[in-house]
């Protein structure tokens, strides 16, 4: 199946000289970076390495000092609606008085546009997305009352609800539990094997390999992107983390060979 | 009592009042929910503050107390003030909340200079600009009661309008951002909005109190409810409650103005809500001290057992200071025999001592099915 607005050729995102400054502190270098239609990837980095940043300026959610972001081959502002995000559980307050399903239904408000209301077309969209990440039991449960886990459920189900070709989520399995994790990667390998392509900030070195088939190292500018296995080396990880992380691939990649 | 209400409903003055109190408590409490459900209830606090050198500097200008450019002044001011804070914000290193401070103690202090200023004029025109900051609905006529309909009125339509757009912008605005609406435009919406609630809402409650006219009734609602949508209706209810009681009070006692009388209403209803509501101080600690209970009761159960036991016999009785040695001090066992012996589980043998019934054992056996038969 192809999306509504899908160039074949053209990448599912290509990011082009992305510089991105709060105040004079650059967060972002001079940022390159293709990903192909259909693959599954991982943005890993140190802390302050701009991974959050990157995903928000893909979507034009901070005022960037220069690049070009293009989703299909088009620019961002054409191709909005391929385009899911989940951002990360902290940065909303789950103490908001509103239920499970009314919060899946705000990923079809941008289908929706201004001033039109969910009906029931909607709200079945948002229990069908519910039934996916397995949580349809809890469709009329206050937000408030959700385990860490079961709050990325609900946040993957509002992507899930939008219906778009290209997946960015931030830090998906940041304090949820191991079934949660096993579930969501199941349902994004499955996005993934539909065609879609998902970029995920990643923070847990041990599972990159066994998830994603691609990464994108980064600490402010993009010390190497592409396939795992030619790009995740302990050479690329001791240029982003310098010598703060004791994860070597290469020895793990070892083990298992014996 | 109920004599001085009948007489309050049919004169036509008083029928005018009550329902101009009774619109703007429908419209700060819708408004109201907003500013508390994007955590900006200071920001209400200090654009009503602000809406002050406004109000007298319109009158400077103007020469009389005319409603129009006296609501126009406050608006521009207040709007002044939230600019401030963001240009300070930005700009500097000061946090929010001491801009605010600032915001709101530079305002309100040039107010209350202009104000003192003005009064000190020759002129009579200026009597009564005073009431601006305890507000005095007795003053309200036909007039004043249509702008606040009319103006509450287009605030919500404007809320009703932008519902979800403005349950986005409280939620989650990034996503709501990427979705292609303006979070820019709706905060300047939802800003216009609570500043329209607080323009009409200057002459019946005045700048002091405005805005526990709008936080006040939004926190007493959420305590009872779980959706956006019975939030901001109850929250209308209760403000407009509050206001229609308020200024029936205010007119039944003389020398107690409107402003007051309404905030003590609305502050009484949201105490008793953040108290007793089901999320309440006192619910909670309720059910807390009733699971302590029954946790305490389960332990003196398993106590017995353990004791019985030991001696292999299950009518072996034992005194409840010997249970109260194996227990931390100040564990009353005491309550929680009696407790066990209203439910069956344990009869009292002699004086002092204690023993397990048929029940008792089957009791145990259910709580943890692990244990040793007796």
């Amino acid at each position: 199946m192809s999306g509504r607005g899908e160039n074949p050729v053209a990448p599912a995102i290509r990011v082009t000289d992305l510089t991105v400054a709060y105040g004079d502190k650059t967060v972002l270098w001079d940022i390159d970076l293709e990903i192909p239609k259909g693959s599954m990837v991982a943005v890993v980095g140190p802390n302050g390495a701009g991974k959050t940043t990157l995903i928000k300026s893909i979507q034009g959610l901070l005022p960037r000092v220069a690049g070009v972001i293009s989703i299909h081959g088009k620019s961002y502002e054409k191709q909005r609606k391929e385009v899911s995000y989940v951002p990360q559980r902290g940065s909303v307050d789950w103490d908001f008085p509103t239920s499970v399903v009314d919060t899946v239904k705000m990923g079809s408000y941008g289908d929706l546009g201004w001033i039109r209301r969910p009906g029931r077309k909607e709200h079945e969209k948002a229990l069908g997305a519910l039934e996916k990440v397995d949580m349809l039991e809890f469709a009329q449960r206050q937000i408030s009352q959700l385990s860490g886990g079961q709050q990325q459920r609900v946040f993957l189900a509002r992507a899930l609800v939008q219906s778009a070709s290209v997946y960015l989520l931030d830090e998906p399995f940041q304090g949820v539990d191991a079934t949660t994790e096993k579930a969501i990667v199941t349902i994004l390998k499955e996005l993934v094997g539909g065609g879609k392509t998902v970029l995920a900030v990643h923070h847990d070195l041990n599972t990159v390999s066994e998830y994603y088939e691609r990464i994108a190292i980064l600490n402010v500018g993009l010390v190497a992107s592409g396939r795992v296995e030619d790009v995740f080396n302990s050479e690329n990880l001791m240029k982003a983390y310098g010598g703060k992380t004791s994860f070597f691939p290469e020895r793990k990649a070892a083990k298992r060979a014996v | 009592m109920l004599e001085f209400a009948v007489e309050l409903f049919s004169d036509y003055t008083a029928r005018t009042i009550l329902l101009g109190a009774a619109s703007l408590g429908v419209v700060s409490g819708v408004v109201g929910s907003y500013a508390v459900l994007r955590k900006q209830s200071l920001v209400g606090d200090v654009m009503s503050h602000a809406a002050l050198p406004g109000i007298v500097l319109a009158f400077m200008i103007v020469g009389v107390k005319e409603q129009l450019p006296i609501f126009i002044g406050a608006a521009l001011s207040a709007v002044l003030a939230v600019f401030v804070i963001n240009l300070v914000t930005r700009n500097s290193r000061v946090k929010t909340d001491s801009a605010m401070g600032i915001a709101l103690s530079v305002f309100f202090g040039l107010g209350l200079v202009l104000l003192t200023y003005v009064q000190r004029m020759p002129d009579a025109n200026q009597a009564g600009l005073d009431k601006f900051l305890f507000g005095q609905a007795e003053a309200l006529v036909e007039k004043d009661v249509l702008i606040i309909g009319l103006t509450g009125f287009f605030a919500l339509l404007v809320v009703g309008l932008f519902w979800k757009e403005f349950k986005l912008l409280c939620f989650d605005p990034d996503f709501g951002g990427t979705m292609g609406f303006s979070m820019k435009s709706l905060d300047i919406l939802v800003t216009a909005v609570i500043v329209s609630a607080i323009v009409i809402g200057l002459q019946t409650v005045g700048v002091v109190l405005m805005s526990s006219m709008l936080i006040a009734p939004a926190v007493a609602a959420r305590q009872w409810t779980g959706t956006m949508g019975s939030m901001v209706i109850l929250a209308a209810i209760i403000a407009a409650v509050s206001g229609v009681t308020g200024v029936a009070l205010s007119a039944g006692f003389e020398n107690v103005p409107t402003g007051p009388a309404v905030i003590v209403c609305v502050s009484v209803i949201a105490f008793f809500s953040v108290l007793f509501s089901p999320n309440g101080f006192f619910t909670l600690k309720l059910k807390d001290a009733r699971s302590r209970r029954e946790i305490k009761k389960d332990y003196v159960l398993k106590a017995l057992h353990d004791l019985a036991l030991e001696h292999d016999d299950p009518g072996y009785a034992h005194s409840e200071r010997l249970l109260a040695l194996g227990s931390e001090k100040g564990f009353s066992v005491k309550k929680s025999l009696w407790a066990l012996r209203t439910a069956g589980y344990v009869e009292s043998v002699g004086e002092d001592n204690w023993r397990l019934t048929q029940s008792g054992i089957r009791e145990v056996k259910k709580l943890s099915p692990l244990e040793k038969d007796l």
